[in-house]
């Protein structure tokens, strides 16, 4: 996907402004806020299992070339085929193979983010090859031709009306507003897709060492006929996904569908192991699965490896009160809020994600409701420092920051900086005591007037109270 | 015991009456209380901005400040939890360091905490009369666990009545310089907090940090509300908040 | 070099010189992880967790009972008494309790779909259904209504168990393990939870014995 991250500002700005996204932002606290709380109630052994969960993803991560070699070895002996792409140049390239390979002219696809990193379906569009998106939210962006803007709800974006208007368009039907109504003609509509396809593409939420399985959890039944229907299935995946055993992933399962969306359980959780067997009537001949990298070994050993553990639940977008007022377009490319802050720059390089690790203030709750226990203020904090380092902070900036360090070190110059600072403020605030505009802080004056002080610091005071 | 008073580089600035009403806590609670005379600031700004090396320095700085005392408190959850949960991340890697820097983490507290806690304070000094709402600050809620303590402290306010406003735990939008650098979020966050603040009809809004304090107050004058009284508990507390407080 | 010992160089270079995992033992040991508590009757929890997700759920006796179940299920709402089935449930009287069921694979315009159920799972009302040539998944996929018929022997308190069932029955995983947990669903619009997207819009369960 193109990377527009270097434009956040700007366009997180426009979706402050944007009533429609407002509105339908709203709905993310009762539909993801409030029933992952109810359903994480469910557990009396939250904090046990959520222990477990993190350990085995971070386990996998810190094994993932003997996990890696084990699925492999477990995937082909069932007949499938296992490909390892370095990056989505790689992958695009492998999949286009296999369509040729195969003669594939349809393609049905359920929903992955990893191919949305690959660019996929354009790519393959550009190669003659018709691709259908079937996850209903995906299915309405590729209509729409937009990014996803939550990796869990593609469209949390959009109203009913804006989607009512994209299927009067596109479908060629009279125009229907009743959700029901809407789902049925989407079902309606895609269901001659699946039943013609070539190939199914999907991704996978786990990858099973144990087993050589892939695992995908789904709730509109799409990710089961997209695997099931066509002649071939090509599962695509990021590395880190694989864990090391069925029972592992059962744990992972207490939590994810929890955290994503407050469901005990997805509607449906298939696990895919191998080609269709020569006296079985449904599934696919020819099973594909490639492994992506695309820069994911690059943070093994580093500071952000904890990041590789994340299971893409969304729960931490879903409570990022930053996320909560700009949703997720401004942040760019694939993967929005505090776990797009860490990805975005880590894959597409810093120096294009410069304000995302930034735009947030540490408030904690993501790290809180993370189910794999990924600290992710403290690694936005580490590409804050990777900034500092490599030099791409603005040098007034940097500047401020060394004057502020160094006089902070020094209590008598810095005694004499705040103690015409308090003055000054309070002289300037006058009888209303407070400012409404703030030279180099406009970005807080815009919106909010700044309370002055007393003018006197309180150490002055201190000193003063002492001597009398 | 003796206590070394933090008040922070933001009282020291732009509101001493905090830390003269934290003193005058400390003191009812029976403790000894120092003022290190050098103290500025604990690093936080540099070392959220990415700039370890400041924040070392002016961790050390205040090590040295404060070695002698037995707790350090702060009436600040974000600058108590930089003492006590960042201090020993800066030092990780100098074992030397690390040894000094843990003990001095080890006795630090945000001052709510401090007084139910450790001092477990019996009389508040301060009369407050009308209802109020409280504010959680994130760094002390999410790093230090600061939620019981203030509300615990309030209940022992025999005229105060406490209205806990919808998403009391919701960040402010502060977030130190991203309150400036990412001003239109933070200003809409802002906003968001003060509708739950007014839909309470509450007098005043209360919360252990400044910097929440201040971006509130800012977004509630420039909205047009200028009766919302904007506290901090430790004002609250000690019956000492206004222009005169310190005098 | 492959992009393969590429991706493998670098994640080794990276462990360094940590423990390579014992792979082999803990596959061959599969610890199960921390299990929430769940008390009493797991066919009763069965049953209220199934409902709770939006399935029907009625209990039979014997077997011979569940023509006249599905049969009396269909007609209370006004759907066609045909569809497709697997092998192992074509012998019970469908044709005498009124429904025509083929034993196929479900084809895009079936309309329902009478399937078993490898086992149950109590802690979330899921159904596990195995592929296999003897059941076919689209039978419980394609078509609107799937009606499940599961032995109250078969249902077990968590998917741990039916792991090790799995494992002790078979030996090796089917081509496809399905868990089902209800009507297939969507919520992509607004939000707003919508049941029947691809798969069934109902789900009604059997519990036999």
């Amino acid at each position: 996907m193109e990377v527009t991250a270097m434009h956040f500002r700007r366009k997180a700005t426009e979706k402050l402004n944007d009533a429609n996204l407002q509105q339908a932002l709203k709905k993310l606290q009762s539909r993801f806020v409030d029933s992952r709380a109810t359903a994480l109630a469910e557990l009396p052994n939250f904090t046990e299992i959520r222990d477990a969960a993190a350990d085995i993803r971070e386990r996998a991560v810190g094994h993932l070339d003997s996990y890696l070699l084990r699925f492999e070895r477990e995937a082909t002996a069932r007949g499938a085929v296992v490909h390892w792409a370095e990056d989505i140049e790689d992958a695009n390239r492998l999949v286009v193979e296999i369509a040729r390979r195969h003669g594939v002219r349809k393609v049905v696809k359920s929903k992955s983010m990893v191919t949305e990193e690959c660019g996929l379906n354009d790519y393959l569009a550009s190669v003659g090859v018709e691709v259908l998106e079937t996850d209903l939210g995906e299915y309405i962006l590729q209509l729409a031709h937009e990014p996803p803007s939550h990796i869990v709800a593609p469209v949390v974006h959009k109203s009913k009306e804006e989607i009512a208007d994209l299927f009067e368009e596109k479908h060629r039907r009279p125009r229907n507003t009743q959700i029901t109504e809407m789902c049925r003609e989407a079902r309606e509509v895609l269901r001659p897709g699946f039943l013609s396809a070539d190939m199914g593409i999907s991704g996978a939420n786990f990858i099973i060492a144990e087993t050589g399985s892939v695992l995908i959890v789904t709730n509109e039944g799409n990710g089961r006929l997209t695997t099931t229907l066509p002649r071939v299935h090509v599962a695509i995946t990021g590395i880190e996904k694989v864990v090391p055993t069925l029972e592992d992933a059962s744990t992972l399962l207490r939590l994810l569908p929890r955290s994503a969306t407050g469901q005990s359980i997805t509607n449906y959780v298939s696990v895919l192991t191998g080609t269709r067997g020569k006296d079985d009537p449904d599934g696919p001949e020819h099973f594909h699965i490639i492994l992506l990298d695309n820069g994911r070994s690059r943070l093994l050993g580093t500071e952000l490896q904890p990041m590789l553990r994340c299971i893409r639940c969304g729960a931490c977008m879903n409570h990022c009160p930053v996320y909560q007022n700009i949703g997720g377009h401004a942040y760019g490319w694939v993967y929005p809020g505090p776990m797009g802050s860490v990805l975005t720059p880590a894959f597409v390089g810093l120096e294009n994600a410069i304000d995302l690790p930034n735009a947030s203030t540490f408030c904690g709750e993501c790290a809180v409701v993370c189910p794999v226990k990924i600290p992710l203020p403290d690694l936005m904090r580490h590409l804050r420092r990777r900034q500092v380092e490599r030099h791409l902070r603005p040098w007034s900036e940097r500047a401020a920051l060394r004057l502020w360090s160094w006089a902070a070190q020094h209590p008598a110059v810095y005694a004499l900086f705040t103690r015409a600072a308090a003055r000054l403020l309070h002289r300037l605030g006058g009888k209303k005591k407070s400012l409404r505009y703030l030279p180099g802080a406009s970005g807080w004056t815009k919106g909010r007037d700044m309370p002055t002080p007393s003018g006197r610091t309180f150490r002055e005071l201190y000193q003063a109270r002492r001597a009398s | 015991m003796r206590v070394g008073l933090f008040v922070t580089c933001l009282v020291d600035l732009m509101r001493p009456s905090i830390g003269f009403a934290a003193l005058r806590l400390l003191e009812a609670a029976g403790c000894e209380v120092v003022v290190p005379a050098g103290q500025t600031c604990c690093g936080q700004p540099g070392y959220n901005s990415g700039d370890s090396a400041a924040a070392r320095a002016l961790a050390l700085k205040l090590l040295g400040e404060f070695k002698d005392c037995d707790y350090i408190v702060a009436p600040s959850g974000s600058c108590a939890g930089m003492i006590r949960v960042h201090y020993p991340a800066l030092f990780a890697n100098d074992p030397v360091e690390l040894e000094f820097i843990k003990k001095l983490s080890g006795r630090t507290y945000e001052l709510t905490d401090f007084l139910v806690n450790v001092v477990k304070i019996k009389n508040i000094p301060g009369r407050y009369s009308g209802t109020l709402t409280y504010h959680d600050s994130c760094a002390g809620l999410r790093e230090l666990g600061v939620q019981a303590q203030p509300r615990a402290l309030l209940a022992k306010m025999p005229g105060v009545t406490l209205a806990e406003m919808r998403e009391s735990t919701t960040c402010c939008g502060f977030g130190g310089t991203f309150s400036v650098k990412f001003g239109d979020i933070s200003t809409r966050m802002a906003d968001k907090k003060c509708a739950h603040i007014t839909q309470t009809g509450a007098a005043a809004v209360v919360a252990g940090d400044l910097g929440c304090l201040l971006n509130i107050e800012g977004r509630l004058r420039r909205n047009g509300d200028m009766q919302t009284r904007v506290l901090h508990i430790a004002e609250v507390l000690a019956g000492e908040y206004g222009e005169n407080a310190w005098k | 070099m492959s992009a393969r010992e590429n991706i493998l160089a670098r994640i080794g270079k990276a462990r360094g010189s940590s423990i390579t995992a014992d792979v082999d033992g803990e596959i061959r040991r599969h610890q199960r992880g921390p299990i929430p508590p769940l008390a009493g009757d797991l066919v009763k929890r069965f049953g209220e967790r199934a409902a709770s997700l939006a399935s029907d759920v009625v209990q039979a006796r014997t077997i011979t009972e569940v023509p006249g179940l599905v049969a009396r299920y269909l007609s209370e709402r006004q759907l066609p008494r045909q569809g497709v089935c697997w092998p192992a449930l074509a012998p019970y009287g469908w044709h005498s309790a009124g429904i025509e069921l083929e034993t196929r694979a479900a084809r895009g315009d079936d309309l329902v779909g009478v399937t078993g159920a490898f086992a149950g799972i109590a802690e979330t009302g899921t159904l596990m259904l195995l592929s296999g040539p003897e059941t076919p998944a689209t039978v419980s996929l394609l078509p609107e209504t799937h009606v499940a018929v599961l032995e109250s022997s078969r249902i077990v308190a968590t998917m741990e168990q039916a792991w090790d069932r799995l494992r002790v029955e078979r030996g090796a995983l089917p081509r496809a393990v399905n868990f089902v947990s209800g009507p297939s669903r969507t919520a992509d619009i607004e939000q707003t939870v919508t049941l029947g997207a691809h798969g069934p819009y109902r789900v009604l369960i059997i519990i036999v014995g």
